[in-house]
Formats: structure tokens, C-alpha cells, sequence
């Protein structure tokens, strides 16, 4: 009874949890990417706004991390954490995951338009 | 199952059992990452987790876990992860001693991915707090269904070790 019990939750997590990764809509139609430190919010970049492709680098005392900006889309190109995970994990295009640079209390994430707010589109 | 056992020859079995969890946790450290998303890993430590929950009791088990994270903290040179990895050690544990009082010897392997869960979960609100952002829980679906199948196998592993210790001491 109490196995099923926790069966049941355990299959319910997973299904919940799928059903956010394959079902919300995550696209954002006016991707703004933002970019927030000890979560105060610093810039902001219209991703629909982007010529040229250009840079913004981030620095707290000795860290910094440096933010490359193109159309649609935002990845954190250099860095001088530690753990380099925000630089490995690339380009990010909507607002599925942001970059988390966990070290500097940095977080680059995309919100805008349809996506995050309008939300539950799936 | 190993009962209390009381003075040197308990000091010795928590040292040894702390000594293992830190082995297996610094192996799978040095392993390339499974995944793109951070924090996914199969946590075989935990199995020893599991076990001295199990055998041993509560007590034993969280001066294992706590020697185990403190430890694997300094040796992989990364002590800002210690504030992660005891939020979701203390977490699981928790989860892990209720789970003690509701499952029998043969369900042990249910009690490992919930535990999984738990301790991913603590890791996020640890995060989260660090940030002072809820945009981390973000990974929290990728990190339920990676912690429920790696939680499950640990689990497993852990079923087989007691089956085969019980006796032992």
C-alpha cells in the first residue's frame, strides 16, 4: 500500500515533470534577454534589436563574465568562475533554462512576449 | 541487519563507511559530465547514504553523510558547493528517515530516488537563495526525472548491499 503509494508519487513527478519540458511553450516572440545579479536586474537586450552581434561584460571586484549578444539569441562567451559551467552550456534562445553562473550569482535568462508570461500556451 | 554497536568498534564502521562514500564520491567526480544540464550525476555515494540510514540509523547516517560532504567539499577543492551539497544532503536525509519508518527491509530501493529528489530540490532552494532568484528552478523538471532514474539505480545497488551485509558485524 505505502510502496504504490510512493510509486504513484514518484510516476507522477515524472509525468508532471515531462509535461513541462514537452508541453509549455517556451518560445518567447520578443525575446528580451536579462541579465541579474544578487538578484537586482542590471541590463536588458532586445534580441529582436541586433545588428551586429556585440558583447557585455559583467564585473564584481575580480569576476567577471563577459555576455555575447546576437539575434535571438544570448551565451556567456568567457568567464572567470571556476566551475566554467555558464560558459559550457552555450547559446540559450528562449526561456526554457537560463545561464546560471552560479559562482558570480549571475543569471542570464530570456523572457518576453509569448512565452514566459502569456505562459501555458502547450 | 547490523544492530548498534557501541564505542571503538562504531567509530571504526562510521570511518569506514565515510572512507567509501568519499572514494566513490571523488571517483565519479573526476567523471565527464552526463549531461548539459548541471548537477545531474548518478550519486553513488548515496548508496552508502542509504545503507547506514537503514542499518545503522538515522545518527550514524548523518555523520556519515556530513563527514562525506565536508570532506568531498575540501578534496575536490570546491568549497562553494558545500552550501549545496548540504542543503540537499540535510534534505534527503530528512526524507530518509521518514521513509525508514514507512518501508520494510525489501522496499529500501523506493526510499533512494525519493531521497534523489529531495536532495536535488534542496540543492535548487539552496541556489535559489544564493541568487535570490527563482529563475534556477528552471532545471527543477530535468533534475526530477535524472534524480528518479539514478535514484532508482543507487537504490537498487543499496537493496543489494544490505542484502549482503545483513549478517555481517
Amino acid at each position: 500500500m505505502k510502496t504504490r503509494m510512493i510509486i504513484f508519487l514518484l510516476l507522477a513527478a515524472v509525468a508532471a515533470s515531462a509535461a513541462w519540458l514537452l508541453l509549455w511553450n517556451h518560445e518567447a516572440d520578443s525575446p528580451v534577454a536579462r541579465v541579474s545579479w544578487d538578484g537586482a536586474l542590471l541590463e536588458e537586450f532586445d534580441l529582436n534589436q541586433v545588428d551586429e552581434p556585440y558583447t557585455y561584460t559583467f564585473k564584481h571586484e575580480s569576476e567577471t563574465n563577459t555576455i555575447t549578444v546576437e539575434r535571438g539569441r544570448v551565451c556567456i562567451s568567457e568567464a572567470n568562475c571556476p566551475d566554467q559551467i555558464c560558459v559550457h552550456q552555450g547559446w540559450i534562445s528562449d526561456g526554457t533554462v537560463p545561464i546560471v553562473c552560479l559562482p558570480h550569482k549571475l543569471i542570464v535568462e530570456i523572457v518576453g512576449g509569448g512565452g514566459v508570461l502569456d505562459g501555458g500556451a502547450g | 541487519m547490523a544492530g548498534p554497536v557501541k564505542g571503538a568498534g562504531r567509530i571504526t564502521r562510521l570511518a569506514l563507511l565515510t572512507a567509501i562514500a568519499l572514494t566513490i564520491f571523488l571517483a565519479e567526480a573526476q567523471l565527464p559530465a552526463l549531461t548539459a544540464v548541471p548537477g545531474v550525476k548518478l550519486g553513488l555515494a548515496n548508496i552508502v547514504t542509504v545503507y547506514a540510514m537503514f542499518a545503522l540509523g538515522p545518527g550514524d547516517a548523518l555523520l556519515v553523510l556530513s563527514g562525506r560532504v565536508f570532506l568531498g567539499a575540501v578534496f575536490s577543492g570546491q568549497m562553494m558547493t558545500l552550501i549545496y551539497s548540504a542543503a540537499g544532503g540535510f534534505l534527503s536525509w530528512c526524507v530518509l528517515c521518514l521513509l525508514r519508518k514507512l518501508l520494510t527491509g525489501e522496499q529500501i530501493w523506493l526510499a533512494s530516488p525519493v531521497a534523489a529528489v529531495f536532495h536535488n530540490l534542496g540543492q535548487l532552494l539552496a541556489a535559489a537563495t544564493v541568487l535570490r532568484s527563482w529563475a534556477v528552478m528552471a532545471w527543477l523538471p530535468y533534475l526530477i526525472i535524472a534524480a528518479i532514474l539514478a535514484g532508482l539505480f543507487t537504490g537498487v545497488a543499496a537493496q543489494a548491499l544490505l542484502r549482503r551485509l545483513s549478517g555481517l558485524s
